[in-house]
C-alpha cells in the first residue's frame, strides 16, 4: 500500500472513530470475542534470515558444492539428520514427533514486496502490512501490530501483561511492541522485553540489590506518591511507550526480580542439552526469557524472536550451527509449554522467519571454505516457510501447503491468522488487513 | 556554505544567551544540593519542564549518593530502559536497587522521628528543591506519625516517583 492510501485509510478510521466510536466494522455495538481456536499464541520469529535450501529442503552443504544433504531442524521437520562432513555441534532431538507433524507446515510461503531487511521482515510479520521502509529505523511502525489488534478488539480489552514481545537484540526491534497508528498507538501496547539485557548483563549489575517489597510497603509508597501528586499541577504520565496498569506492573516487577534471582542461583532453566549455560547463544536467551513470561504469566500473546543466524552474511558454517541450535530451542520452548498446567493443549505455536536469503553467494568465506549469503531482495530471499502447531482436532496434524511452483501463504497472512485463532479477526477493519487467515491449518 | 557556517556560529552564542539570562533553562542535570550552590524554588509551578529519562536517573544518583554517575552506570540504565517496554518500571526498579543496594545517603527511622519537621524539610529540599508548605508539613507528619513503618526509605522512594520531582 502506498503512504498517500495509508494516510486516507488512515484519516477514515479516526473519522470514523470520531463519529462512531462504539460502533465496529461488524456492525455491532461493543467489541464481542468470536469462538477462539485456543486461548493462547506462541509466534515464534524464527528470524536472521533462513533460507528454505537449508531449512524445509534439507540441503545441508548441497548448494556448497558437498554432495551431503540432511536435516538440521529436527525438532520442527521430519527427515534424518546429516551424517557426514558435519560442520555443526549435533544436539539431540529434544521433540520425539517434530512440530511440523504435531500441525501443519506451509512448505513454500511468500514475502512479496518491499526490502528483504530484518526490520522490515519483523514489521511485516508483526503488523501484517508490507512496508517499503529500507532501513532498520528504530521507530514504530505506521500500521497496527498484532498486539495493538489483540488488545483492543478482544473482549473485554486486555491489559498488556496478556500480549508479550521479546526479542534477541535490541536495535530497532523495541519499537515494534505498538505503532503510530492514530486509533491504537501505546495504549493497546505490548509489554517488550530483551532477557540479555534485563536478565543478564546491566540488569544484573543494576538491579541486582533490587527486593521484592510487601504489598504493604507497595501500598505506603503509592500512597506518599499519591499525597505528593495532589500537591503539583503537572502530571508525568505521558512517559513515552507503554504503561502498565499498577497492580500488572508489580507483578512484573516481582518477576524481574525472581528471574535474576535464578540467574544469580544457576536454577534458571536454559534450552541446552544438560541445561549447560556455556552453550547458550543470544538465541536461546531470548527462547529462555519467553519460557519465564509464558511459566509465569500465560499470556495469550507472545512474539519472540532469534536473530543469530545472521551471522550467514560471513560464516555459512555458524550459520548452520545456529539454525540447529534455534531449532533445539523452539522444541525445548514446545516441550515447556506441553508441560504446562495452563497452556498445555490449549496454545498454538506458529513458526516463521522473517525473510530468506539470497540464492547466490556472496565472497565471503569461512574456515570450513564454505560461502556466505546475504539477502538483498531476490526471488530467493522472498521464500519462506511457516508452521503451525497445536492441539490435535483444533490444528491440522502433519498436513503440508505448498511448493516452490505452487507457493501457498504469504507472511502477511500471520497476523490474521493468529486474530482468527484468538477470536477477534472479525472485529479488525478489513482494510487495514490485506493478508488472509491460513484456513488450511485448522480442522 | 555561508548559510551553514553562519548557523554553526549562531548557536553557541544563543544556547550561552539562554543560560544567562534565565536560570531555569539550565537542565539541573547532575544537580547536587549544597554542593552546587543552587538556589530554592520560591514555588512548584516553576516546574514546567519534564526530565528527560537521563536527566531523571542522573538527577536521582546525585540525589542519594551525593556524588555524579558514573558514565557506565549511565549506559547500563539506558540501555535497560531500552529492554523494557514500561520506562517507568525500569525507573522504579533502579530507584529500589539504589535504595536497597547500600551506599545511598539515607537517614535512619530513628533520626527521621527524633525531629520528623526536620526531615520534612531536609527531603523536600533534597527532592524538590524547595521549602514546604506548611500544610504539605502537616500532611506529611501525619502521615509518619500515624506509621511506625513507613521508613525515610519508602518516604525516598515515593518522592523521587512523585510527579514533581519528574519536572524542573
Amino acid at each position: 500500500m502506498k503512504r498517500r492510501d495509508f494516510i486516507k485509510k488512515t484519516a477514515l478510521t479516526a473519522a470514523t472513530a470520531i463519529a462512531a466510536p462504539y460502533i465496529l466494522p461488524t456492525g455491532r455495538l461493543f467489541a464481542a470475542t468470536g469462538a477462539r481456536v485456543v486461548n493462547h499464541v506462541v509466534y515464534v520469529l524464527f528470524a536472521g534470515g533462513i533460507r528454505n535450501q537449508e531449512s524445509v529442503e534439507q540441503q545441508y552443504l548441497f548448494n556448497q558444492g558437498i554432495l551431503t544433504g540432511g536435516n538440521l531442524m529436527e525438532n520442527l521437520l521430519s527427515g534424518a539428520a546429516p551424517t557426514q562432513n558435519l560442520v555443526y555441534s549435533k544436539w539431540p532431538k529434544i521433540l520425539a514427533n517434530p512440530l511440523s507433524m504435531q500441525g501443519s507446515l506451509f512448505r513454500e510461503v511468500r514475502y512479496k514486496t518491499g526490502p528483504t531487511g530484518h526490520y522490515n521482515g519483523h514489521t511485516v510479520a508483526i503488523t501484517g502490512n508490507y512496508t517499503e521502509t529500507g532501513l532498520n529505523l528504530n521507530i514504530n511502525p505506521d500500521y497496527p501490530t498484532l498486539f495493538e489488534y489483540y488488545r483492543r478488539h478482544s473482549d473485554p480489552e486486555r491489559s498488556a501483561i496478556n500480549a508479550w514481545w521479546i526479542s534477541e537484540g535490541l536495535g530497532p526491534y523495541p519499537s515494534l511492541n505498538y505503532s503510530l497508528h492514530p486509533s491504537y498507538g501505546p495504549a493497546y501496547g505490548a509489554n517488550y522485553l530483551r532477557p540479555l539485557t534485563v536478565f543478564a548483563g546491566a540488569g544484573l549489575e543494576q538491579f541486582g540489590n533490587a527486593v521484592a517489597y510487601q504489598p504493604d510497603d507497595v501500598s505506603r509508597i503509592n500512597q506518599l506518591k499519591s499525597l505528593l501528586d495532589k500537591n503539583f499541577p503537572l502530571s508525568a504520565e505521558n512517559l513515552p511507550g507503554l504503561q502498565n496498569r499498577p497492580e500488572d506492573r508489580e507483578a512484573i516487577k516481582n518477576f524481574y526480580l525472581d528471574t535474576i534471582a535464578k540467574v544469580q542461583s544457576g536454577t534458571i532453566e536454559v534450552p541446552t542439552p544438560g541445561n549447560d549455560y556455556s552453550l547458550l547463544s543470544g538465541d536461546g536467551i531470548a527462547l529462555t526469557g519467553a519460557w519465564e513470561v509464558l511459566d509465569r504469566f500465560a499470556p495469550e500473546l507472545l512474539v519472540v524472536n532469534t536473530t543469530n543466524l545472521d551471522v550467514c552474511h560471513s560464516d555459512f558454517s555458524s550459520y548452520v550451527n545456529l539454525l540447529h541450535w534455534a531449532d533445539y530451542g523452539v522444541g525445548w520452548l514446545w516441550n515447556k509449554i506441553q508441560q504446562h498446567p495452563v497452556l498445555k493443549d490449549d496454545t498454538i505455536m506458529i513458526c516463521i522467519p522473517e525473510h530468506g536469503r539470497n540464492m547466490e553467494s556472496n565472497n565471503l568465506v569461512d574456515g570450513n571454505g564454505l560461502r556466505a549469503y546475504d539477502h538483498t531482495g531476490d526471488d530467493n530471499s522472498r521464500r519462506l516457510f511457516a508452521i503451525v502447531a497445536g492441539p490435535s482436532g483444533k490444528v491440522a496434524q502433519g498436513q503440508n501447503f505448498g511448493s516452490p511452483n505452487n507457493p501457498v501463504g504469504e507472511s502477511i497472512d500471520i497476523v490474521p491468522t493468529i486474530a482468527h485463532i484468538l477470536g477477534f479477526h472479525e472485529e479488525i477493519p478489513s482494510y487495514l488487513l490485506p493478508g488472509r487467515v491460513l484456513d488450511e491449518a485448522f480442522v | 556554505m555561508r548559510l551553514l557556517l553562519f548557523a554553526l556560529l549562531l548557536l553557541p552564542t544563543l544556547s550561552c544567551k539562554k543560560e544567562i539570562t534565565t536560570i531555569r533553562e539550565v537542565v539541573p542535570d547532575n544537580y547536587i544540593y549544597g554542593i552546587n550552590g543552587d538556589t530554592l524554588y520560591q514555588s512548584n509551578v516553576e516546574k514546567t519542564k519534564q526530565k528527560s529519562s537521563e536527566q531523571y536517573l542522573s538527577i536521582l544518583y546525585a540525589n542519594l549518593f551525593q556524588s555524579t554517575i558514573p558514565p557506565s552506570d549511565l549506559a547500563q540504565l539506558s540501555e535497560l530502559r531500552l529492554a523494557s517496554g514500561d520506562k517507568q518500571l525500569i525507573d522504579e526498579l533502579v530507584l529500589n536497587n539504589y535504595i536497597n543496594g547500600g551506599g545511598a545517603i539515607i537517614p535512619s527511622d530513628a533520626e527521621m522521628r527524633a525531629d520528623i519537621g526536620q526531615f520534612i524539610e531536609n527531603t523536600y529540599i533534597r527532592f524538590f528543591l524547595r521549602l514546604p508548605s506548611p500544610y504539605e508539613v502537616y500532611e506529611l507528619r501525619e502521615m509518619i506519625e500515624s506509621d511506625l513503618e513507613l521508613t525515610p526509605e519508602l518516604i525516598y522512594q515515593g518522592f523521587a516517583l512523585a510527579n514533581e520531582y519528574q519536572f524542573y
